[in-house]
């Protein structure tokens, strides 16, 4: 059937988890734009038959171009979402994506992040004007509660220098108590886990 | 807030107003924004007055010794403002990348003197944000695909707002005769806007009056 | 040196400061912990727990984290170690150390810069003269110079009898000083509960709220239940914290003033010896805890019929005696306390009870302090490779906190499973007749191979263990001068390294908590060349390799005869 490769696209990307980015299906892709071409070639050959006289063949083209049409749309659903998850992964890890996950990227994929990346710092930078020296968004991603919060370290991180210049080891199962502000990006990197 | 560490407002752009108001605005504005499915007109002016503010703060309390309570308490102060103006600026981004088509679209449509919704550096963002969503299109499988299906015509796929959904709003001035229609065949029907009173309306019909802060979002 | 203010000289000294704790594997550390921690968080002391399990432990964390530190807080470890020895700490550092082990260390206790002890000085720590100990430079001079005057031979002669007056009385004061530490390091022991200290200290800087009381007694509580306070002391520091209880729970009885039932509500009652009944039923609970169940010696049919009678005598049908005790018919438990305890008269259970306190918040949690240590405990050494030994600390860690009940019930759960185990392995020593009495003390080897014999490389498990062998053995023994033995258990630590955990507890009949296989253990490595390794603050508690066992074992037994 028309469109079926399509749609098993959107089935792959729905069916992962959010959050998670599945390898970039570039076979899945191929397959549909070489069904599009068939289709296409097909349509072509009927409108010039139909252009010559031959009847009843218009029927035919205009089922053919909708399964075009759908494929597009399938195509461009699947790889907008996938950008979608994209963009959010920017504002979850900042600007160095996880190995695992550049991984499952196509090579024009990692082309948008780093220019989406471009462009969104260079809009936080504007803010507040030429003096103002701008404004991280992707940092206070939660209301504040208090100034220190008391994280545990779930992972070996090594030496962290706070902004006052402490430096102080982040060793697995280690715990403490720490201006929120300072290691709010370590909670999202997975190192640090909020305690309440 | 207090007078400790805040002068007065000396952007010559916002007219005199306290710090405390200039907070309050901003606080309306985010709200506002929050709640409201369109992208609503930047207050670039507001924001970069309440990020001086911060950075004035910020330095009076390095000046502090440690362990002052006062201190804390205004870092504390700190702390929240600029989570307010992050994440007003961050809700706006978000629109703007997810309207993006439709955005620029309207942009485009713009008279001279009108001003736009999106401050320059917005626009720009916005701008490269389309353009290299249609890198990525073109390049992975709009290219390869039969003559006539080439383009991307944005207009056809991308997400508009919708200005259907209904919002929370608490009146802040009153205001007389707003046209609601109703769903049955009775056509059109006028009620006025009590102050202080609090509705649950469609976005199209309160839309104007957000701009005139006659009404804010809840 | 020790702290006379506590507040004044510890807590002030460190509230804007970067402070690191430094805690070890113990509920009574816990609690302590959980105190400091309000308090630091109160004040925004910023600081970093780490989780200590023994000397070895407490050396590399402190290498690792001392950097740019100069405040470091040591709760239930090294008290009992030269700590500026062992750790060859910059001078600028300094250590405040809440221990209960003892004897403290006795350059510890005369260092007045760098250490700080906080302990009450109503202890009673018997800590021998400075003079008696320290001699000042004068006399260093003096080993100098006989040293020196060995080497040239012309001078010998010429030694007048001032020098030799000197040696002799150095020699003297050498071995005094000796005698004097011998006799000071004889015995290990215990002193006040480290939770104890810091809830005084949030008492003194009115902080003191239930939650902190709460943690105070369960520290307290944990003292109790693992042996390591002797009953008087214990009734003194119960009598103390019952005071504070009813302060923070005073309340009138008018409508008005009653709070919300999510409030913590702490009360004093007497408390039965028996682990978990309210989480568990009667019956199971009956079984596993020492005292019912060595007095009834449940490992034998009588006893068995016995306890059955004790139950028919209270009037409680077994079938509600076996079913949970939550579920229980109301009538039955209100009056079950009551009707116990006259029981428990008649059948020569006279020290059944003790007293507790409960705290109750919600509708449904109502805890008794013991069945939290025994929770806490249970997963504090937790055996499952889910997570690692420091994984199960915090875990442990955070049970304590109120909104963490669900962790507590896990606790729960892993404590019965402790307790089973337990239970069943002392059945089978005392069937088996394999707790044998090796002359001057009683001995038991858990062998390799059981599958519950990863409960006891953990040593709180092992000391319960240890405890109710102890118990049950007295129990059955014929012999009067049973219960004047102490008791040393060895169990399998580490299949892979073949290396053994031992413990050794006083005699029963011992009231003091006094312990003295910690130089024994010692004496007997060093006479034997065993390989030993004593990491564990608790000196009484030593790993060794399986393989020097019976070498090590046979000068213990010519060394204590």
């Amino acid at each position: 059937m028309y469109g079926e490769k399509a749609v098993e696209l959107i089935r792959q990307l729905h069916r992962s988890p959010d959050g998670s980015l599945p390898p970039f299906n570039e076979d899945g892709i191929r397959q549909v734009l070489e069904e599009m071409r068939v289709l296409f070639e097909q349509n072509q050959a009927d409108v010039n038959k139909t252009v010559d006289g031959a009847p009843g063949l218009f029927p035919g083209v205009q089922l053919r171009h909708a399964a075009l049409e759908r494929n597009k749309r399938c195509l461009l659903a699947y790889m907008f979402n996938r950008m979608e998850r994209l963009r959010a992964m920017r504002w979850e890890f900042g600007s160095v994506l996880p190995p695992d996950i550049k991984y499952n990227l196509s090579e024009q994929e990692i082309q948008w992040f780093s220019r989406y990346n471009k462009s969104l710092a260079a809009y936080m930078r504007s803010i507040g004007g030429p003096s103002g020296g701008g404004l991280d968004l992707t940092q206070d991603l939660k209301p504040p509660k208090s100034l220190y919060i008391e994280v545990r370290c779930l992972m070996d991180h090594g030496e962290f220098e706070t902004e006052d210049g402490t430096i102080l080891l982040l060793k697995k199962d280690s715990q403490h108590f720490l201006q929120r502000s300072q290691c709010e990006h370590l909670i999202r990197q997975g190192v640090l886990e909020h305690i309440l | 807030m207090d007078d400790l560490d805040i002068e007065e407002g000396s952007d010559e752009e916002v007219e005199q107003m306290t710090a405390a108001e200039a907070l309050a605005m901003v606080e309306k504005a985010w709200l506002n924004e929050k709640f409201s499915p369109e992208l609503l007109p930047h207050k670039q002016d507001l924001v970069d007055v309440m990020l001086d503010q911060l950075n004035g703060m910020q330095e009076n309390i390095s000046r502090a010794k440690k362990g002052d309570l006062k201190a804390s308490i205004h870092k504390m102060e700190i702390d929240r403002i600029r989570y307010v103006l992050a994440s007003y600026l961050r809700i706006r981004l978000e629109k703007i990348e997810k309207f993006v088509h439709h955005l620029l679209e309207e942009e485009a449509e713009l008279g001279e003197d009108v001003p736009s919704r999106m401050s320059p550096e917005e626009l720009q963002h916005a701008k490269n944000f389309a353009a290299n969503m249609e890198t990525l299109f073109n390049d992975v499988v709009l290219r390869h695909m039969p003559r006539n299906l080439k383009k991307l015509e944005g207009s056809k796929v991308a997400a508009s707002p919708n200005k259907d959904s209904y919002v929370f709003l608490q009146v802040q001035e009153q205001v007389d005769q707003v046209m609601v229609d109703t769903a049955g065949d009775q056509g059109d029907e006028a009620i006025d806007l009590e102050k202080g009173s609090q509705h649950i309306m469609r976005y199209r019909v309160v839309a104007p009056l957000i701009n005139n802060d006659a009404v804010t979002l809840i | 040196m020790f702290v006379t203010d506590i507040r004044k000289e510890f807590y002030d000294k460190v509230v804007h400061e970067r402070v690191l704790v430094l805690v070890a594997f113990d509920v009574d550390a816990l609690c302590a912990c959980k105190i400091l921690q309000y308090l630091f968080q109160c004040d925004h002391v910023q600081y970093t727990i780490v989780p200590i399990t023994g000397r070895q432990e407490l050396e590399n964390a402190f290498l690792e984290h001392s950097e740019q530190v100069k405040y470091v807080v040591m709760i239930n470890c090294g008290g009992n170690i030269n700590i500026l020895e062992t750790l060859q700490p910059a001078e600028h550092v300094i250590f405040f150390i809440a221990d209960s082990h003892r004897p403290v260390d006795l350059v510890n206790v005369y260092n007045d810069d760098q250490v700080k002890l906080l302990m009450p000085t109503t202890d009673d720590f018997d800590i021998p003269a400075y003079d008696d100990l320290f001699k000042d430079d004068e006399s260093d001079d003096d080993s100098g110079n006989e040293s020196d005057s060995s080497a040239p031979s012309g001078k010998r002669r010429r030694l007048d009898e001032e020098v030799l007056e000197r040696r002799r009385e150095r020699r003297l004061w050498e071995e005094k000083r000796k005698q004097i530490l011998l006799d000071y390091e004889e015995f290990s022991t215990y002193g006040t509960s480290s939770a104890m200290i810091m809830f005084d200290l949030a008492w003194k800087m009115s902080k003191d709220s239930n939650d902190l009381l709460w943690w105070g007694i369960v520290g307290l509580t944990d003292q109790y239940i693992n042996n390591r306070v002797e009953r008087g002391k214990y009734m003194t520091d119960v009598g103390d914290l019952h005071k504070h209880t009813l302060r923070l729970n005073h309340r009138n009885e008018d409508d008005d003033n009653t709070v919300s039932v999510d409030c913590m509500r702490i009360y004093f009652d007497e408390e039965l010896k028996l682990a978990l009944y309210r989480h568990w039923s009667l019956f199971e609970s009956l079984k596993h805890s020492s005292y019912p169940a060595c007095k009834f010696k449940m490992w034998t049919v009588k006893g068995q019929q016995k306890m059955h009678e004790f139950l028919a005598d209270m009037g409680l049908p077994l079938v509600q005696v076996k079913q949970k005790f939550t579920s229980m018919d109301m009538g039955l438990k209100e009056s079950f306390k009551g009707l116990f305890t006259a029981s428990c008269e008649k059948y020569g259970l006279d020290d059944i009870s003790f007293g507790s306190f409960i705290a109750q918040y919600g509708y449904k949690n109502k805890l008794c302090a013991a069945d939290v240590v025994y929770a806490v405990n249970g997963l504090m050494e937790c055996v499952e490779a889910e997570k690692s030994a420091t994984g199960y600390f915090l875990e442990a860690l955070d049970c304590l906190s109120r909104q963490n009940v669900k962790k507590l019930l896990r606790g729960l759960d892993l404590a019965k499973r402790q307790l089973t185990t337990i239970m069943q392995t002392v059945h089978s020593f005392i069937d088996m007749k394999q707790i044998i009495s090796a002359g001057p003390f009683l001995y038991a080897y858990i062998p390799e191979g059981h599958p519950d014999v990863k409960f006891f490389s953990r040593p709180n498990c092992l000391g319960m263990l240890a405890y109710f062998m102890q118990e049950a053995y007295v129990a059955t023994s014929r012999s009067r001068r049973s219960t004047l033995l102490p008791m040393v258990v060895a169990a399998p630590l580490n299949a892979e390294t073949g290396s053994a955990l031992v413990i050794g507890i006083p005699p029963k009949a011992e009231e003091s908590t006094k312990n003295f296989f910690g130089r024994a253990f010692e004496q007997a490595a060093i006479q034997t060349n065993s390989r030993t390794l004593h990491d564990n603050f608790d000196t009484s508690i030593i790993e060794m390799k399986s393989e020097d066992r019976s070498k090590f074992f046979d000068a213990l037994i010519s060394l204590l005869s």
